[in-house]
């Protein structure tokens, strides 16, 4: 235990403690607005694919910002894991390590964890975490998203926890290895360096409360978090009915055009503890679709706080009351060698669709339909003249599912996924492609008494003689799911149209070269329909954002 | 000339006046007309005992826009976008604002509606040039198409636009002769980010057709010799011919009058950190006030709805004298609903019949019954009562009772607001002073700051009319916003000049249309440079912009300043703020001490506190109220036009400015 374990003689008033709160999440928040301020590349400051987080100095989760949930999810794990790797004797003030490893609570190669831990009369109370997606971590093709990859080295630059940062001085050579091994040297430097810059403000900013409340003080205040947010997830699960649930999704593929793959959770509530039992989920997959049991873990604490707890602080307590099982080998739990990139927000999505079919019998009425639970994913890497490349990362929005009083929104983000788009004025400044249209897929919203929402289209033509495609997109082939007998509503696609007129269905998975003049048209997916359709016909519900309104 | 200087407030419920000349001042309180604005204009003037001819200048802030935008009045509005782009109005940025609640919509419904989408074939590059040249004929078929929709409102936004406006300029003008309000987005919003830009261009041109109207109202009763100033959402002035053309400026007129003048007290007090509770008729508004400044946010939400304008970060609650109170489901609830102007609370005998703040105020004995409010409303507490007995009879309470019940939830909902202002920037409120306004703010202060574990209320002179004192006050100042986009590599001097110049022209025509020689005018800059690659702008003031050197010197210092650490990499000067303003008219507003001063109380009354306690208390006149010595409460100071209570255990100092210095036992 550490010099500032816990005071039992410290006790936090109900004010303090949500002023405390609050004041650790606007911490976690004005790190988020630190790396969207400062971040070189438009993936972190345009569509904003990174994420913040505060631990205690055990490595709980005390508080997090307004980013992506997956992230979010997993960084709970995170400290916890690299503090099991490096003792905290081995740690020092004015340190920031930096770790990519999915074993040590994480989920995949590109998304890059800063730790910083804080000190205080030299002893550590707490960590400052930033996580950002780097366009680029090397591993065979631009952007590290490898469809072909067979095994996890394929995938780009594995970093086991490392100290980058000495007394706050960078470690040149450490740094220079890790740009070697990397496409976009000056994006990553830069990018790099504004992850380490939100740290620091996250020091100074606890060190101002540290002085001001006493450390002591600080870390009881930890504990009084913890210690709330598990009785806050433990009413929750008291709110649903004791019972054994099941539930499935599947996969459109093995991640290299096999088969469909399911998804299996079995959820156990008992009283106020809850186990999501994840050992029926198919076998690891050749494919880079695997992931981990963090990313698991991050679908359940999700699903948990949408339909019981969304106020529920995000911390160390909340996992208290949850169990989450994998099996070793299969696709949640595949061990070290198995690519996993896609997993991270394929299979993670996949992974909530499966508890919420599971919730369904007694939470039918607080869920959305199937949306757009998918990142619907395109890299492309254009070959700059002057050597190297220049990668543009962007995911799609896509029809929300409709709810049992209302209508499904079109073009959003939902469930663990909320990257944003990248602005076509962005786009075109920054790289060697024209937006042609961006608009909404019209009609491919499930029908239903309430209809879910409507994807988008939009066109990419490329100004570059050699240009690296990547896609990785789900619900190509299982489209996203209607509930109480409404419909599903339309798959995910992309097309490519070369200039030479030929035309193409690309797939969930792909790597393919294009060319300058060839045109890449995405159509994302509609959300489920909620109720049956009425039964004249022709006539829709709902008719508020649709044509003719 | 007879220099009379107006700052007018038309708030929600009361429309506040202040007029100065030199040292002369005067000040009233008329109800508003929310279905007429302008009554109440021409009513306050004849309140000071004013005519027009006598009237140099007004300055006028305004909450018709806010108002509009938060109860979601919007004009039906046509969008004109590049071919291919129509649709972004819709497809935002495609996040979702809670991340975990799946009732809420992701999103605010889009503020065109399909039907009224139009697409124009053209397309200019990200660097300004022309790929596809708009053709007069097509200007020709979208023009005919808008004009076939009906709408008279019409916002263009094309790609790029702000690099190279010569196409939606070409478009504006034929839409002009075919729509009445034509909003382009390279003139509302010049930035990058066509989603934002879009946005912002189409809730400008929305709001255009109300201001009109408003602004050839006042036109219409004021002679040309008085000239028209309103305040704008980031505390400084702007012309009417400009408001007309960019009513979003307006989005936070009423608060920021506010704010600007609390920034004001703070600095002339030398208090340091203060938080704002101006409680009127129908809203309380809180702004955060750190270092004398008030956060401007450039990007805000306002009623769901995003924009990316510069405005003072004023949050607001449903909590007035006017808010209504009702039980729903065994609780009671207070507001947000108010009875607003018409028919305003029961005790103003205006046909209201639900018992609201106000009512509860004067049961408890801290209205005077025996006073008219505005000139024109005589409280009568027999309302008041009849309104609040079936509330007490339905809890089970005495009417006392029920209104200190009252009192009691709206003094919560008003510190939880406070808090949620504070702990949501980590700041910890306890340290901070409040300065208490509007016509109920001094009346219910003391409690909310008590449950804030505030110690420090100031109530300053002229409060009731505090916001119509921040217009008068307010330095006269014009700023703009432009974007640049010179990287470091490529300087070029003698363009930045040039923009400059024109920029500085344009603002201070109005500032010298209204008087003021060009010589007295004080010109600044801020500029927002970023390194190459960065999208976020860091703010440096006073830029060195006649040498890139040491503007490059200056940006690495502040980036370092900001973020710890600087590269010397190549940067880019994005955008330049530049702000024009003139030197003040009057000189400061000195309070005039009372000739006679005395602590006779000029009434006794019982007075029931929020613990439920009944006291008789003594009622003393602001007007004559010695300086600089400490009164203990319980005690009610009344002024003109409002009350300030101090329940027992507080105590009262009068400053040498007129302020009312509270301290607040916790």
């Amino acid at each position: 235990m550490s010099k500032w374990g816990r005071d039992t003689l410290i006790t936090i008033d109900p004010v303090s403690l949500e002023v405390i709160r609050n004041g650790l999440t606007s911490i976690a928040e004005e790190m988020s607005m630190v790396v969207m301020r400062a971040a070189r590349s438009p993936l972190l400051r345009e569509a904003g694919d990174h994420s913040s987080a505060l631990t205690d100095a055990k490595g709980f989760l005390v508080a997090q910002g307004q980013d992506v949930p997956v992230h979010l999810g997993v960084l709970s794990f995170t400290v916890r894991e690299f503090l099991a790797r490096v003792p905290a004797e081995r740690m020092q003030s004015g340190d920031v390590w930096i770790v990519n490893l999915p074993a040590v609570g994480g989920n995949h190669l590109p998304d890059v964890k800063l730790i910083r831990p804080i000190f205080a009369d030299g002893a550590l109370y707490a960590f400052a975490v930033s996580l950002a997606h780097w366009a680029d971590v090397g591993g065979a093709m631009p952007g590290s998203y490898f469809a072909d990859a067979r095994d996890a080295w394929q995938e780009g630059m594995r970093i086991p926890p490392t100290r980058l940062v000495a007394h706050d001085e960078m470690d040149a050579e450490k740094l220079g290895l890790i740009l070697a091994n990397v496409r976009g040297e000056d994006e990553r430097r830069g990018d790099i360096l504004a992850q380490i810059a939100a740290t620091t403000v996250a020091a100074r900013r606890l060190d101002e409360l540290a002085l001001k409340h006493g450390v002591a003080w600080l870390c009881a205040a930890f504990d009084a978090i913890h210690d709330r947010a598990e009785r806050q997830m433990r009413e929750a699960i008291r709110t649903i009915p004791n019972g054994i649930y099941s539930g499935e999704d599947f996969m459109d593929d093995d991640g290299h055009g096999g088969a469909s793959v399911p998804i299996r959770v079995t959820v156990t509530i008992d009283d106020e503890t809850a186990t999501f039992d994840f050992r029926e989920s198919a076998d690891a997959v050749p494919g880079p679709i695997n992931t981990t049991p963090f990313i698991a873990g991050a679908a359940v604490f999700y699903v948990m706080k949408a339909l019981y707890g969304p106020d529920i602080q995000p911390s160390g307590g909340c996992y208290r009351p949850l169990r989450v099982i994998t099996r070793p080998g299969s696709i949640l739990d595949p061990g070290a060698d198995r690519p996993v990139v896609g997993g991270n927000h394929e299979t993670c999505q996949r992974v909530a669709d499966a508890i919420f079919h599971a919730m369904a019998p007694f939470a039918i009425e607080k869920m959305s339909a199937g949306g757009p639970t998918t990142a619907g994913l395109l890299i492309f890497s254009a070959r700059k003249p002057e050597g190297g490349w220049s990668t543009f990362y962007e995911v799609h929005s896509g029809g929300e599912g409709a709810r049992i009083d209302r209508d499904g929104m079109a073009a959003t983000r939902v469930h663990l996924a909320n990257v944003m788009n990248t602005p076509a004025e962005v786009i075109e400044a920054e790289y060697p492609i024209t937006v042609e249209f961006q608009r909404i897929r019209r009609n491919s919203g499930g029908n239903g008494r309430h209809r879910g929402g409507e994807g988008i289209e939009r066109g990419y033509r490329m100004r570059a003689s050699e240009v690296a495609l990547t896609t990785m997109f789900e619900r190509a082939v299982v489209p996203p799911y209607g509930l109480a007998g409404g419909s599903p509503g339309k798959t995910f696609g992309a097309i490519l149209k070369r200039a030479d007129g030929s035309e193409e269905r690309l797939r969930g998975k792909q790597n393919i070269q294009i060319a300058s003049g060839d045109l890449v048209v995405v159509e994302s997916c509609g959300g489920g329909g909620y109720g049956a359709p009425p039964t004249e016909s022709g006539a829709i519900t709902g008719v508020d954002q649709k044509d003719g309104a | 000339m007879s220099g009379w200087r107006l700052g007018i407030d038309i708030g929600g419920t009361f429309t506040d006046v202040i007029a100065v000349a030199g040292a002369a001042r005067r000040s009233a309180k008329v109800p508003s007309q929310p279905q007429e604005p302008v009554r109440a204009i021409v009513d306050a003037i004849a309140a000071v005992g004013l005519t027009w001819d006598l009237v140099d200048e007004i300055v006028h802030g305004t909450t018709i826009v806010t108002n509009d935008i938060v109860q979601g009045r919007f004009r039906p509005c046509a969008l004109v976008a590049t071919q291919g782009f129509a649709d972004t109005i819709e497809i935002g940025r495609g996040s979702r604002r809670h991340l975990y609640r799946l009732e809420p919509t992701p999103r605010a419904p889009a503020l065109v509606a399909r039907p009224h989408r139009f697409e124009v074939a053209e397309r200019i590059g990200h660097d300004g040039s022309v790929i596809t040249a708009l053709a007069d004929a097509e200007i020709e078929r979208v023009v005919a198409q808008v004009a076939a929709s009906g709408l008279d409102t019409v916002a263009v936004c094309l790609l790029h636009a702000f690099r190279n406006p010569e196409h939606e300029a070409r478009l504006g003008a034929r839409l002009r002769e075919v729509a009445a309000n034509v909003s382009l987005s390279h003139e509302i919003s010049p930035e990058f980010r066509e989603f934002e830009r879009m946005n912002t261009t189409v809730l400008n041109a929305m709001m255009m057709a109300s201001i009109k109207r408003h602004l050839a109202l006042i036109d219409q009763e004021k002679p040309a010799t008085s000239r028209l100033h309103l305040m704008h959402s980031a505390s400084g002035m702007a012309a009417p011919e400009l408001i007309a053309e960019r009513p979003l400026m307006l989005a936070m007129s009423g608060p920021a009058a506010g704010v600007s003048a609390s920034c004001k007290a703070t600095a002339d007090l030398g208090i340091e950190n203060a938080v704002t509770l101006d409680m009127g008729g129908t809203t309380t508004d809180i702004c955060l006030i750190v270092k004398q400044r008030a956060e401007i946010a450039v990007n805000r939400e306002l009623g769901g709805v995003r924009i990316r304008m510069p405005m003072v970060a004023v949050d607001s609650i449903g909590a007035g004298g006017g808010s209504i109170a009702r039980l729903v489901s065994g609780a009671l609830i207070v507001g947000p609903e108010s009875a607003g102007a018409r028919p305003g609370p029961a005790c103003y005998g205006k046909g209201g019949t639900l018992p609201t703040v106000s009512d509860a105020d004067l049961i408890l004995g801290y209205l005077n019954e025996a006073r008219t409010l505005g000139g024109s409303v005589h409280l009568s507490l027999e309302k008041a009562i009849a309104a609040v007995e079936p509330l007490a009879h339905a809890i089970g309470f005495t009417v006392v009772g029920a209104a200190a019940g009252i009192a009691r939830v709206v003094h919560a909902n008003m510190a939880r607001a406070v808090r949620r202002t504070t702990v949501e920037r980590g700041v910890d409120v306890r340290d901070f002073a409040m300065i208490a306004f509007g016509g109920a703010g001094p009346m219910h202060a003391a409690e909310v700051a008590r449950l804030c574990g505030i110690h420090r209320i100031t109530v300053p002179a002229y409060s009731s009319g505090f916001s119509a004192l921040g217009c008068v006050d307010a330095a006269m100042s014009y700023s703009r916003q432009l974007t640049v986009g010179m990287k470091s590599g490529a300087w070029n001097a003698a363009r930045l000049d040039a923009l400059i110049g024109a920029e500085i022209n344009e603002l201070a025509v109005a500032l010298m249309r209204a008087g003021h020689g060009r010589e007295s005018l004080r010109i600044s800059h801020t500029a927002g440079i970023r390194y190459s690659g960065q999208s976020y702008e860091t703010p440096i003031a006073d830029p060195a912009l006649d040498d890139v050197i040491t503007l490059g010197i200056q940006f690495d210092r502040a980036h370092r300043a900001q973020y710890g650490y600087a590269t010397g990499e190549p940067w880019e000067l994005v955008s330049l703020r530049t702000e024009v303003a003139a030197s003040q008219i009057a000189g400061e507003l000195a309070t005039t001490a009372a000739v006679e001063t005395t602590t006779v109380p000029v009434d006794r009354r019982i007075v029931t506190f929020e613990s439920g306690e009944s006291r008789t208390v003594n009622v003393l006149d602001r007007s004559c109220l010695p300086r600089n010595k400490r009164l203990a409460g319980p005690l009610i100071i009344e002024d003109e036009w409002s009350t300030t209570l101090l329940p027992p255990g507080d105590g009262v100092r009068m400053d040498a400015a007129g302020n009312l210095q509270i301290e607040v036992a916790l």
